[in-house]
């Protein structure tokens, strides 16, 4: 199978409804983008009513997933699209679920986050969770950037980094569990904070996932039971090929 | 010299001597035409051969120079040639002058970023590839808004009205903010300017917390001090000779407490994000009731009317509409001297709602329109300090009609009065329902 070659079509405007998908899906992913950021900044910064306009606001990402949804179904319908066409709107449809999945993880931060504001701030165990967010959100940022470029080899760059947001999320459970067992006070708040980083753990999961939808629409093939190593030698010998 | 006709005669001169030694040299053997036709083949191989080589020249067969040969097609060479090196010279000075403006852009200190018509990107500069995460190169072709995806930056690419800029943050780096503006030019290119603003942003920061925060603490030593005065007030036991002071003491402070009220007020809209809120506003009923807090406060003298030809009520915020409403009548009355008239009207129609309120008082000169809510903007000074009054009230005004997506419109001729007119969208307004 070849690259995708979105370029070639007998109807321009084909082309364009194509086009619109995926700018559609991209308006998507910079308000979940957005929604990230204002969660973890909701967080850090105590700032409840920051965290109540984010998880207000995911019913937005919700309308969106919707709608691309039913513009995905109205191409598959009308323009029965083949080969790399087909593979990019099943890859769309699948990231679309995974970027409101992220979502709604965005909430449920931004709502432990509302609640949290009234506490005091610990300096040192926030610290953690915003490593751990800046990763992540790194992660989806560079993955949106992949979709936007068709670029295969940054998506598998940014599949890798999962590995990191799992070995932090590890990291800041066991600190938490620790905290816990030193003194009983700290439990409510630990908790919290877990459901926070196991809520950022799952983004980078989302985001590993459409990487590897980015892969298939590309390079057509599917990745998503492979080692990154095996896919990354292929990606190269593809590349070094063409 | 080519070209010209004597070259030409000359050609033809050289042709017909050739062709004449060919018969001559033929009738020495008795076959005088094939003389001439040995002359006219040789004169065609030789012209087909040069061709041949001419050919494969322009061909660009590599190894293959310019061929020096002799007659039209030596010529023709020399011609090509020519027109080769002055295309040439043309192609690099056209290299050149982009090199420049490639090397004045990269110099400019903001972010460049070209568009065509369907926002694709033509080029951009380093600075842009830095503070939009561009990749060079690879990224010439995508659509803009598919790399820069801040939702409203790309409210404000669709929205098509770029006379003013927009702000965004950054999308990972919380303390970065970009002001981005859209030039359009040409044949529907544009050009994005994006300038890092973040510090300018931290100082606004800075200021509004600084007001805020100072606002707050002034609050409660005023308290006490007004509390203290209405007490000393009411004390007999005081020197006759003092109540005129402490009367003039009770309003300077009860003055203070105005006007930071107003500024809490200015700082607390100002620190709100975003639209405010839907809920459903009774209009009617409100201009009922802040009709009767006027009257209790102003002249007896002054007619208050209400104009209601609507019963739509206003999708927002009850607190901040209720404040607009109040400053506006405040300001009504206090410039309206007593006998005169102050009218609320309340319309709506396809612009959407429309509230004015409209008096027979002072007037305002048109110098002073633009100024008008401009905070603590006085258009005179002595008269407004006997007033009273913080100078926010229009301000305020502004500030919520911004938060509700309206906007205010201030006519007034000096000596007859005037009228200020808060306009909503349409998509504020909720058809009224018949109340029994």
């Amino acid at each position: 199978m070849e690259a995708a070659d979105l370029s070639h079509h007998t109807s321009r405007r084909f082309n364009e409804d194509l086009e619109r998908v995926r700018s559609k899906v991209l308006a998507m992913g910079g308000l979940v983008e957005e929604q990230l950021a204002g969660a973890l900044n909701a967080l850090i910064e105590g700032d409840s009513k920051l965290g109540q306009a984010v998880a207000r606001n995911d019913h937005t990402v919700n309308g969106m997933e919707v709608s691309i949804d039913e513009e995905c179904s109205r191409i598959l319908a009308t323009r029965a699209p083949a080969a790399g066409d087909l593979r990019m709107i099943v890859a769309t449809i699948k990231t679309i679920t995974d970027l409101e999945r992220i979502g709604d993880e965005c909430e449920k931060i931004a709502h432990i986050a509302a609640r949290l504001a009234n506490d005091e701030r610990p300096a040192d165990r926030y610290r953690a969770v915003k490593h751990l967010g800046r990763i992540t959100q790194t992660m989806v940022r560079d993955m949106l950037d992949a979709f936007a470029r068709l670029d295969a080899q940054l998506a598998v760059t940014t599949a890798r980094n999962d590995r990191r947001v799992d070995e932090e999320y590890e990291a800041i459970h066991r600190q938490c569990i620790t905290f816990m067992m030193e003194d009983p006070r700290t439990i409510r708040r630990a908790l919290d904070i877990m459901w926070v980083v196991r809520a950022l753990e799952r983004v980078g999961d989302h985001a590993k996932n459409v990487c590897e939808y980015i892969i298939y629409m590309v390079h057509g093939k599917d990745v998503r039971h492979t080692s990154l190593e095996r896919v990354e030698q292929e990606i190269k010998s593809r590349n070094a090929q063409s | 010299m080519t070209g010209s006709k004597w070259w030409w005669t000359w050609l033809a001169a050289r042709v017909v001597i050739a062709l004449a030694a060919g018969f001559l040299l033929g009738l020495l053997f008795g076959y005088p035409y094939t003389g001439i036709t040995i002359v006219l083949s040789a004169l065609l191989v030789r012209e087909l051969w040069a061709l041949r080589r001419v050919q494969r020249w322009l061909q660009g067969v590599p190894g293959v120079e310019a061929p020096e040969v002799g007659g039209v097609w030596g010529d023709v060479v020399s011609l090509i040639a020519n027109l080769q090196r002055r295309k040439q010279y043309h192609k690099q000075r056209l290299l050149r002058l982009l090199r420049e403006l490639r090397r004045a852009t990269a110099a400019i200190p903001d972010g460049v970023v070209a568009l065509n018509s369907q926002a694709e990107i033509l080029w951009f500069n380093r600075t842009a590839a830095r503070l939009l995460h561009l990749r060079a190169r690879t990224d010439v072709g995508l659509r803009i808004e598919n790399l820069v995806r801040q939702p409203e930056f790309i409210r404000y690419l669709r929205a098509g009205d770029y006379a003013q800029a927009v702000v965004v943050g950054a999308a990972l780096d919380a303390d970065l903010y970009l002001h981005m503006q859209l030039v359009p030019y040409g044949d529907g290119q544009s050009l994005l300017l994006v300038r890092d603003v973040s510090r300018q942003q931290r100082l606004e920061a800075m200021r509004k917390d600084f007001v805020a925060n100072a606002s707050h603490e002034l609050r409660s030593p005023l308290t006490v001090i007004a509390g203290y005065l209405e007490t000393l007030a009411q004390d007999r036991s005081i020197d006759p000779s003092l109540q005129a002071p402490l009367a003039e003491m009770r309003r300077q402070s009860s003055r203070m407490t105005g006007i930071i009220e107003d500024l809490l007020s200015l700082s607390k809209l100002e620190a709100s994000h975003g639209a405010a809120d839907r809920e459903a506003i009774n209009v009617v009923a409100m201009m009922t009731q802040l009709r009767r807090d006027l009257l209790a406060r102003i002249d007896p003298g002054t007619v208050v009317q209400i104009a209601a030809q609507s019963t739509d009520r206003l999708l927002g915020d009850e607190t901040q509409v209720h404040s607009a409403f109040a400053n506006l009548l405040d300001n009504a009355a206090k410039y309206t001297a007593a006998g005169g008239s102050i009218v609320m009207r309340w319309w709506a129609d396809r612009d959407g709602g429309h509230f004015a309120v409209e008096d027979t008082g002072i007037g305002i000169a048109p110098e002073h329109l633009p100024r008008l809510t401009e905070r603590f903007y006085r258009v005179d000074p002595g008269r407004s300090r006997a007033t009273g009054g913080s100078g926010l009230g229009l301000a305020i005004v502004k500030h919520v009609l911004q938060r509700h997506g309206g906007t205010l419109e201030i006519a007034s001729v000096e000596g007859h009065g005037s009228t200020f007119t808060c306009h909503f969208p349409p998509d504020r307004l909720v058809t009224g329902v018949a109340t029994a």
